[in-house]
């Protein structure tokens, strides 16, 4: 960062705005992939449009990297800061600027938190339906970036699914604006909307977001079931969905997952191999109808239990565990890697089993939680980073995990983003022909490479998880573990 | 002109390669798509057809651009399967024209539209590229998804030879209500009323009648519950949006097809949202028209394009005609866009595409 961007940028923040002193910069070294932490530059926290696209432009100019920050809840390392970059942290614009429960939307700054919008919608009877386990930290800005889905996506849909207008700077200091406030969203022309989510970031900042609300399901009907064996709670969901039912969530957690959890909130599960849940959603009489339906594919399905959550109180402490299920895992070892691979759901029993395999041959413990109705698995692979080659372990065995995703058919990742964490697997995925044209696309709209620099794309400078050894970067002491 | 129909990807690659100017025809449905390109060499889809690989149990098709959208519904529904976003089944439209064009049928409004569904895509670019985007399993976060991109892409920045859709189970049964109202501004208010209701509707549209506006609703479900929760729905409508009349119709496909009244003249697909209904009424001056998605979308049969496109500027919005002799294809407000430009110089520098 040379001086006449710094001043610049004194000649937009206030010192306090502005912040360059380590002890301040702390906060914002790592994000959830805690593996990795690297110092910016500085990091600057406007508090309006026009100091956001001001700051870009500036950026721009004297192509100085940066990377945008909601709450550095990311898991792939896409909030990481880039060395010697610039952090915009977005936490302050945080407004809900139109509510308008007639046409069911909600205009936001990219800055505001994924349950506020509910939470504001509430009143009405309306919800913002993508529910990331994150989501009383994680913001839209964030969720944009990485498409961010949860458990409650089967049905309706990801982040993308829900947007339907915004307004963006993009890196080159451009400020445009597509779609609508109709559910049609962009309409006429390519959506560049579903173009823009899901770019980690790399095509620029999300300034303002038009989302769309849904009405909230008169009812839930959740239940419950354990299984002596993961597999069989596998097939249990190829027989809902055989079945012609679409639930609004089917998830699956293993025993060290329903373990970690019970020892965290006592959601009171069953003791098993593995816990199923799946809720219907909807109106009363034809949801009613549906659940006896499903009561009887899950009995035939040979759980050894059955559990129906009578209440909303026993609805909500069974979603307690599964939502909580990342930290409690966390609990159980020092450190842990979450990974998020996908693959076809007809195919989820034998990418467990391979999993089984792995752990035995890495010798480490691996927790699984996943949103088994799209294949969406995550592995959660515990280590201790103390001890001298652990983590090195963890990480080759996520990365046969992810070699496994895509031979079976799916993809490395379902919802976290490739960020920093993937980028050496990206070609695994994609030709080199396919990722050529991803890169001459992102420098097309970012031609200095500054959005987000090091993060999605094989190669470049920032930090990269390596698979062996230290990175280059730690050795010269830039970045480093805790 | 010259008129090719490739049958696979390589040959329409070298199309692409060897003419200045290509132009790219599905069944040749949307007439008016097809009216400014004197001089580009044409490349018809109507070759590369075929469903490559279903797996009911995996909600997930793939099918060549060229099939025709009737043959998907057909071996959908087969497996009792469906594409929520319901596209138009034209006579020849195909799957690629669907995409292309953005068009969805009214059954959009439960679940959501073309970009809602569509997971991947083959796709020959300007450059003669043939390559993959976006995936082929329900859930996919890796890389640039320019696969939405294509939707409502109108040709322009690739031609897609294979597409990837996630698919639902269909309901086994349906019922069809027509609610009266007087007054425009009353229908509204049952709509938003519906809006903030937790009815789930499967298609909601709203028509203009003679004495007044009329919402045509459509609930699915099973044969056991639909008469309850018809009965239940009507009442609170009754309770809460006084409508002058409800009147439970004969459902069908043909109720259902928002096309259905719109024979003759320019056909015209315009997204907007329902409070912008009231002002594109008074612009519209009596064209024929039905307001589809909950109010989402208007479709407008008229013989006075240009009036309609004057309209459409007026209020910025964009129109899109599907049949008809127009000089553009849109019409209202421009759709370029510094983004969409910024994908264009690197999927077809050369506007081989226009
Ligand atoms: C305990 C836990 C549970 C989680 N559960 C889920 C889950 O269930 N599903 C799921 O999908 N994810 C989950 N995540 C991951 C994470 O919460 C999501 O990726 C979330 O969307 C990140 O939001 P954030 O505000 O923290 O973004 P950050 O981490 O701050 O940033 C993430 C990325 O977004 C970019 N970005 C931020 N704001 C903008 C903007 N305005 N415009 C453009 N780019 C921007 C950043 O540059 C960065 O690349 C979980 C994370 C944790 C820690």
């Amino acid at each position: 960062m040379n001086r006449a961007f710094f001043a610049a940028l004194e000649s937009i923040y206030p010192p306090q705005r502005l912040l360059t002193r380590d002890v301040e910069l702390l906060p914002y070294e790592s994000d959830a992939l805690t593996a990795f932490s690297a110092k910016p530059g500085a990091v600057v926290l406007p508090v309006n449009e026009a100091e956001i696209v001001d700051t870009v432009r500036l950026c721009h100019d004297h192509a100085v990297p940066f990377v945008a920050r909601g709450s550095g809840t990311s898991l792939s390392g896409g909030s990481l800061p880039i060395p010697e970059g610039l952090t915009i942290g977005l936490n302050r614009l945080n407004r809900i600027k139109k509510l308008d429960p007639q046409q069911r939307i909600a205009v936001v700054e990219p800055g505001v938190i994924n349950l506020s919008i509910s939470e504001a919608a509430q009143p009405y009877g309306l919800y913002y339906a993508p529910d990331p386990s994150s989501q009383s930290i994680c913001t839209i800005g964030g969720n944009i970036a990485f498409n961010s889905g949860g458990a409650h996506c089967l049905k309706y849909g990801m982040t993308s699914n829900h947007v339907l207008g915004m307004k963006v700077v993009l890196a080159d200091g451009t400020v445009t604006k597509f779609g609508s406030e109709s559910v049609e969203g962009v309409g006429i022309g390519p959506d560049l909307i579903g173009l823009f989510v899901g770019s980690e970031g790399l095509f620029g900042i999300a300034l303002e977001i038009t989302v769309r609300l849904m009405p909230q399901p008169e009812v839930y009907r959740t239940v419950l079931a354990a299984y002596d064996d993961l597999g069989r709670a596998g097939d249990a969901v190829s027989m809902v969905v055989a079945s012609g039912l679409l639930p609004g969530a089917m998830e699956i957690m293993d025993r060290l997952a329903i373990e970690a959890a019970e020892a965290s909130v006592k959601a009171g599960y069953p003791d098993a191999e593995a816990l199923l849940i799946v809720e219907l959603e909807g109106e009363s009489i034809q949801v009613n109808t549906e659940f006896e339906r499903l009561q009887g594919i899950i009995q035939q399905s040979g759980a050894f239990e059955l559990r129906v959550a009578e209440s909303e109180a026993e609805r909500t402490r069974i979603w307690k565990g599964r939502k909580g299920a990342f930290s409690a895992v966390g609990r159980l070892s020092p450190d842990y890697i979450v990974q998020d691979g996908v693959v076809p759901r007809s195919r989820l029993g034998e990418a467990l089993l391979a999993i089984n395999a792995l752990k035995v041959k890495y010798g480490l413990e691996v927790a699984n939680v996943f949103h088994a109705g799209d294949g969406n698995l995550h592995p959660l692979i515990l280590y201790d980073g103390r001890a001298v080659g652990a983590l090195e372990k963890a990480e080759a065995l996520a990365g046969e995990i992810l070699a496994l995703c895509i031979n079976l058919g799916g993809s490395i990742t379902g919802e976290h983003g490739v960020g920093m964490e993937k980028r050496d697997y990206l070609p695994a995925m994609f030709s080199e022909e396919e990722i050529d044209i991803m890169q001459a696309l992102r420098r097309s709209i970012d031609p200095r490479e500054i959005a987000n620099r090091g993060k999605m794309f094989p190669g470049g400078e920032a930090p990269a998880l390596k698979l062996q050894g230290l990175h280059p970067l730690e050795k010269a002491g830039v970045i480093s573990r805790e | 002109m010259s008129v090719n129909a490739p049958r696979s990807v390589t040959e329409l690659q070298a199309i692409v390669r060897d003419n200045e100017r290509v132009h790219v025809v599905g069944n040749g449905s949307k007439t008016a798509l097809h009216n400014a390109h004197d001089g580009a060499a044409s490349a018809e889809l109507s070759g590369m057809t075929g469903i490559i690989e279903y797996q009911p149990s995996e909600y997930t098709v793939t099918l060549r651009a060229g099939t025709p959208v009737r043959d998907l519904a057909a071996a959908l529904s087969q497996q009792g399967q469906y594409l929520p976003c319901d596209p138009l089944m034209g006579a020849s439209a195909t799957i690629g024209g669907t995409v292309a064009c953005n068009l969805a049928g009214s059954r959009r409004y439960r679940y959501g539209g073309v970009r809602d569904f569509i997971l991947g895509a083959e796709v020959v670019d300007g450059l003669g590229r043939a390559f993959r985007v976006g995936g082929k399993v329900v859930k996919n976060a890796a890389g640039f998804d320019l696969s939405k991109f294509l939707v409502g892409s109108l040709g322009r920045y690739a031609i897609m030879t294979e597409l990837t859709f996630k698919v639902f189970p269909d309901a086994p049964s349906f019922r069809s209500l027509r609610l009266d109202y007087g007054p425009l501004e009353e229908a509204l208010r049952a709509v938003y009323f519906i809006n903030q209701s937790a009815f789930e509707l499967d298609a909601l549209d709203l028509i203009p009648g003679a004495r007044g506006w009329s919402l045509l609703a459509r609930l699915a479900g099973y044969d056991e519950t639909l008469p309850q929760r018809v009965e239940r729905f009507s009442s609170a409508m009754a309770r809460e949006t006084a409508p002058l009349d409800i009147e439970e119709l004969a459902d069908s496909g043909s109720l259902w097809n928002p096309l259905a009244d719109l024979a003759g003249g320019c056909l015209v697909k315009v997204a907007l949202s329902p409070k912008q209904i009231p002002a594109f009424e008074a612009a519209l001056a009596g064209a024929r028209r039905r307001y589809s998605v909950g109010g989402n979308v208007a479709w407008v049969a008229t013989d006075e394009v240009d009036a309609l496109d004057a309209a459409l500027q007026k209020l910025a919005l964009t129109g899109l005609c599907l049949r008809g002799a127009v000089k553009s294809a849109v019409i209202g407000e421009p759709i370029d866009n510094v983004l969409a430009q910024r994908v264009k110089q690197v999927l077809d520098p050369y506007n081989k595409f226009m």
